[in-house]
């Protein structure tokens, strides 16, 4: 790899402005993605500055409600915590279904949202990639993309983000805080987060330079009884989604109050499903009515050459997320 | 055979103590004084020349000694043609030239004072090429194929027999159908590697090789160093799985920078590197045809296959010798047909061969009993063949028969229906499925010293052959036959292997390896006995031990060197190794998942010298024949010939959750021909076959028939 400086931030601010002021610098969190990505000579950044000493890594519940959710805490820590395990079922599952249990023990949550796609092409120095290097071509485009989009492409660029984390927050309305160089805090809500390729593809994020994420926070809500996330891979465990369904349900008696559904591996970013849940929204939760939610989503669905089945294939995942999270199959 | 004390014994491998401390030094770790670093610089096209390499930046880089490539490197006489007799040893000329045959060839190394400076530097280094259009898809050159001379291990390219488009027509059921497997990677754990260490004219090679022989050669024969001089150490090897047969071109890369320089130099290659430089498992198109009667007798058998080899050499794996000797076909026809691509030239790969074409034909078999309504194991013992069908020759030893026989008992076989879809609980088809297996089973001339001590009246002994351990077992088999055989404790024997000064044995691959191994063992501790017998003068009561004899005649040393081989009467029989398969899988079809929550195997493979190795080995072969069903192909990109599953996160190995129970047991067999312990091969058996019975279990789930593996979710959908 390219030889690069490193130095262990000690506040969020001088992170911050240390990133912002070198357009080579890179923050440095569990160094699962970056550093196998440093490795690949994809990405060549000459200075990382390591947030993992920044007190950044508390899980607690918040004064309004909710739970604000620190940006260096692990993954696995995330996953396993009492809170979460209680009032965010869903957000465990998802996490605990990416990755392997010694990568989500160095993981944290603000590089869980800002890993990098696995698009075979990005990774490959040697294939055209927009994403890599601006104006190159999408290799995917017409390439090997069984893995890649069928939603929100464009031919600029055809991958998916791969947390399975982010789209459990998508799901359940998470926002995420983040803070500049200048020491000024925005909050992001997680769907608008991520970004569409469209003609900008080397971003991923709406993140400006030397933003640091700080936290992510969870409001308040009545899913925790009817949540399921389904991932559906080549194997049976540390594989990228082919698809997956973030769903969950309040009910009130046998009726939906409202519903949540978010799909991975299909898209750019985490897809929220708001056609099917507003079907959803006041209808009985019956294998049947999941079954007409399913067909709402995906209608703008653009299949790629290798890629087909994953329209039939998501809205079967989106029928037995729900019907997990019912609780009522086996 | 019962009263054997040591072999055969589940005995756990002598040197896993040392392993799993770390302390059992891998290729990569013999710490050298003033060692260097070579990392690879590979083409980025498939096709074409190289026109112009810029090393200037890479060359500023801290830490460069030098940049490599065809412009500056040691000139090498040619190569002779490639022949299935050669294709290890012959002269291997690496960066002689400016062509570009496949993507990700190495085209220079750049070496430097440490790892990382020398791979960054390699990433700085500018080609310009003149690409051409590369030769990659299956389709599209697939009907280009010809009909080699000759295919792998010397198998004839063709066998008929009868006539099989008549009997197609006599046969009141047929079957035609195509199966395609895919490219597959061997994926040892450990990288290939290589320290390169010139003492004056005196040539050192740290390897993770199979073969130490072969590797010592290759070297030899390309940089024309006399063998002697040349030293192959190979003490510890990560898997190797066929990857690691011969002198690989990294190496042969090391040896070249270590005579440039003059310097030790290390090299390790990448886990992409093993996608790219190391062989593969071809894609292979398996056409069957295939004919019964109403009774279920067999009447014709064609398994015609087309793959794809590289543009400079011919491999062609044995694919479709299984359909030669599995069943008794009155009519018959195989044939291998290859074409040239520009991707690298294929190699052997954990039973090539058998592990492709035995899905086509299991699964076909399993189709064909379907159709007559049959069970497939009454359907497959109802076509046992007396001798072997393709020459006559009668069986060493075949236990196919008590191997299906014993296997449906164990399982459970008769609780099967035969109509799929019969067996549903909540969300999951339930369904078995099961095939049988072979594989050659090679044996070898090898040869062993055996040195024994007495030191006050303790006396222990030294094994040395240049054998190798790829992760199988060789230490402890070797042990366990000289403690058998010299009566002596086992941990009074000490086994020297991994060194290419040792006295010669074939390596490890092909299944021939432990066989070959113990045998010389015996042979060579019965030697060693006679000689001391002859020495000392004493009357015994009974026949006395090796350590009696060398106490009674007070002999402090003696050595003793010698050679197995294989019996003149062996080439008059068949020697395949066999066993029957037996899969229950789950399928989850609304979702496309598959389950295998239960698969178990019977094996007889003459002598098993220590069942739990062996053991071992027939999981690993079902774990991998696991993978070769459900997870495993490598994918090209047609226009560039790049591998796109580049990484292990693409290149899908099953995963524990993947793998049910495996029950696997051993058959009593007595094979008095093939060699002095009368062992057959395990190691590459266990693969064989398992994907047919994991795919003919799908298709009892769900009716579904896949033919083209691996089985992922969309295709059940
Ligand atoms: C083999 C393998 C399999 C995997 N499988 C899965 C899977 O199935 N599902 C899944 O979801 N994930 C999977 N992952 C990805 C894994 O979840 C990510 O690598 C991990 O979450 C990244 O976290 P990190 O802390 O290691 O990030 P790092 O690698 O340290 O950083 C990643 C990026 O985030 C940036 N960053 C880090 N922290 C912050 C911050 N606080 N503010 C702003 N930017 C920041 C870094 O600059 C860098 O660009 C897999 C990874 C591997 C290697």
């Amino acid at each position: 790899m390219k030889p690069f400086k490193y130095s262990r931030a000690t506040s969020v601010s001088t992170a911050a402005r240390q990133v912002s002021a070198n357009s080579q610098a890179k923050f440095l969190a569990g160094g699962t993605n970056i550093i196998d990505l440093m490795k690949e000579f994809v990405e060549r950044p000459d200075e990382l500055v390591d947030v993992t000493r920044l007190n950044l890594s508390n899980i607690s519940t918040l004064a309004a409600g909710g739970i604000s959710i620190g940006a260096t805490a692990k993954n696995a820590a995330t996953a396993n915590h009492p809170l979460i395990r209680q009032h965010y079922p869903l957000l465990s599952q998802a996490i605990l279904a990416g990755a392997s249990a010694q990568i989500r023990n160095m993981a944290t949550n603000g590089g869980n949202l800002n890993q990098r796609t696995r698009c075979a092409y990005f990774y490959d120095i040697a294939m055209p990639c927009n994403k890599r290097q601006p104006d190159s071509g999408c290799s995917a485009l017409e390439g090997v993309n069984r893995m890649h989009a069928i939603v929100g492409w464009s031919n600029q660029c055809v991958a998916v983000h791969p947390s399975d984390m982010c789209v459990a927050l998508a799901a359940l309305d998470a926002v995420v805080k983040v803070q500049g160089p200048d020491g000024t805090a925005r909050t992001i809500p997680i769907t608008d987060y991520h970004r569409l390729p469209e003609d900008t593809p080397h971003l991923d994020n709406n993140l400006r330079s030397g933003e640091l994420i700080t936290s992510i926070e969870i409001p308040a809500n009545n899913f925790a009884a009817h949540s399921y996330y389904l991932k559906v891979r080549d194997r049976s465990s540390y594989a990228f989604a082919l698809v997956s369904v973030a769903a969950a349900m309040e009910l009130n008696g046998g009726t939906i109050k409202q519903a949540r559904i978010a799909m991975g591996g299909i898209a750019h970013k985490p897809w929220r499903l708001t056609a099917a849940e507003s079907f959803l929204a006041g209808k009985t939760a019956t294998a049947d009515n999941f079954k007409l939610a399913s067909e709402q989503a995906l209608q703008e669905a653009k299949p790629l050459a290798h890629n087909a089945f994953k329209i039939e294939l998501g809205r079967r995942s989106i029928v037995r997320a729900l019907q997990m999270a019912l609780g009522n199959i086996i | 055979m019962s009263e054997n004390k040591f072999i055969g014994a589940p005995v756990s491998r002598i040197e896993g103590a040392l392993k799993v401390m770390g302390k059992a030094p891998y290729a990569a770790e013999f710490p050298v004084k003033n060692i260097s670093y070579g990392f690879p610089v590979q083409s980025t096209i498939a096709a074409g020349e190289i026109t112009a390499i810029d090393t200037s930046e890479a060359e500023k880089q801290p830490g460069v000694i030098r940049i490599i490539t065809h412009e500056n490197a040691l000139k090498l006489p040619a190569g002779p043609p490639v022949t299935n007799a050669n294709r290890m040893t012959r002269a291997n000329p690496v960066l002689q030239n400016n062509k570009v045959l496949f993507f990700g060839q190495y085209i220079g190394l750049v070496v430097a004072e440490t790892y990382e400076q020398a791979r960054y530097a390699a990433r700085l280094v500018k080609v310009t090429y003149k690409a051409e259009k590369p030769r990659i898809n299956f389709d599209a050159f697939a009907a280009e194929a010809y009909k080699p001379e000759v295919i792998n291990a010397g198998y004839p390219t063709d066998t008929s027999w009868g006539n099989v488009a008549d009997a197609l027509k006599q046969a009141d059921v047929v079957l035609n159908e195509t199966y395609d497997t895919p490219i597959e990677h061997h994926h040892p754990m450990e990288p290939h590697t290589s320290i390169v260490l010139f003492e004056g004219d005196q040539l050192t090679i740290y390897e993770a090789t199979q073969m130490l022989e072969q590797t010592r050669q290759g070297v030899a024969n390309t940089f024309n160093i006399p063998k002697e001089n040349i030293k192959v150490l190979s003490p510890y090897i990560g898997g190797g799985f066929g990857s690691k047969l011969q002198p690989r071109e990294h190496l042969l890369l090391t040896v070249m920078a270590a005579k440039m320089l003059n310097r030790p130099v290390k090299t390790v290659i990448t886990r992409q590197m093993m996608q790219t430089n190391v062989g593969l498992r071809q894609h292979n198109r398996q056409k069957i045809r295939m004919g019964a009667d109403r009774s279920g007798k067999l009447l014709a058998l064609a398994h015609e296959t087309v793959t794809h080899t590289a543009m400079n050499e011919e491999f062609v794996e044995q694919t479709g010798v299984i359909s030669r000797m599995m069943y008794a076909v009155p009519n018959s026809l195989v044939t291998h047909r290859v074409f040239h691509t520009h991707i690298q030239v294929p190699r052997w790969t954990r039973a090539p061969g058998e592990t492709p074409g035995s899905f086509a034909l299991e699964s076909a078999i399993d189709e064909m009993a379907f159709a007559l309504k049959m069970d497939p194991v009454a359907f497959r013992i109802k076509n046992e063949p007396e001798k072997n069908p393709e020459n006559g020759k009668p069986w060493a030893s075949r236990s196919l028969i008590q191997c299906l026989q014993t296997g449906a008992e164990k399982f459970g076989w008769n609780k099967r229906k035969m109509e799929p879809r019969s067996h549903q609980q909540g969300r999951w088809l339930i369904g078995y499925g099961m095939s049988s297996a072979s594989r050659g089973a090679p044996y070898r001339e090898a040869s062993a010293r055996i040195k024994v001590s007495n030191k006050n009246k303790a006396v222990t002994a030294v094994v040395e052959m240049a054998a190798t351990d790829i992760g199988t077992g060789s230490y402890t088999i070797i042990a366990q036959a000289a403690a058998e055989k010299l009566g002596l404790p086992l941990e009074n024997i000490k086994v020297q292997i991994g060194d290419s000064s040792l006295p010669p044995t074939p390596g490890s691959g092909g299944s021939w390896g432990a066989g070959s191994y113990a045998s010389a063992v015996a042979v060579v501790c019965e030697q060693l006995k006679a000689e001391l017998r002859s020495k000392v003068n004493a009357q015994f009561i009974k026949g006395p031990s090796v350590a009696d004899l060398m106490i009674a005649g007070n002999i402090k040393e003696y050595e003793s060197t010698g050679t197995a081989k294989p019996s003149a009467g062996m080439a008059n029989y068949a020697h395949f190794s066999f066993a029957a398969h037996f899969a229950e899988v789950w399928v989850d079809e609304s979702l496309g998942i598959v389950k295998i929550p239960r698969f178990l195997t019977t094996v007889a493979a003459g002598t098993i010298l220590n069942e739990k190795t062996a053991r071992s080995q027939i999981m690993g072969g079902v774990v991998w024949g696991i993978g070769q069903a459900m997870t495993e192909e490598s994918l090209l990109d047609d226009r560039y010939g790049n591998f796109v599953t580049r990484t292990l996160a693409d290149y899908h190995v099953p995963v524990n959750l993947d793998v049910g129970k495996i029950d696997v047991h051993f058959l009593a067999e007595e094979d008095r021909i093939i060699n002095q312990l009368g062992a057959k091969g395990v190691g590459e058996l266990g693969i064989t076959s398992v994907a047919a019975a994991i795919a003919n279990a799908v298709f009892n789930a769900t009716g579904k028939r896949i033919r083209q593996l691996p089985i992922t979710p969309d295709k059940l959908l």
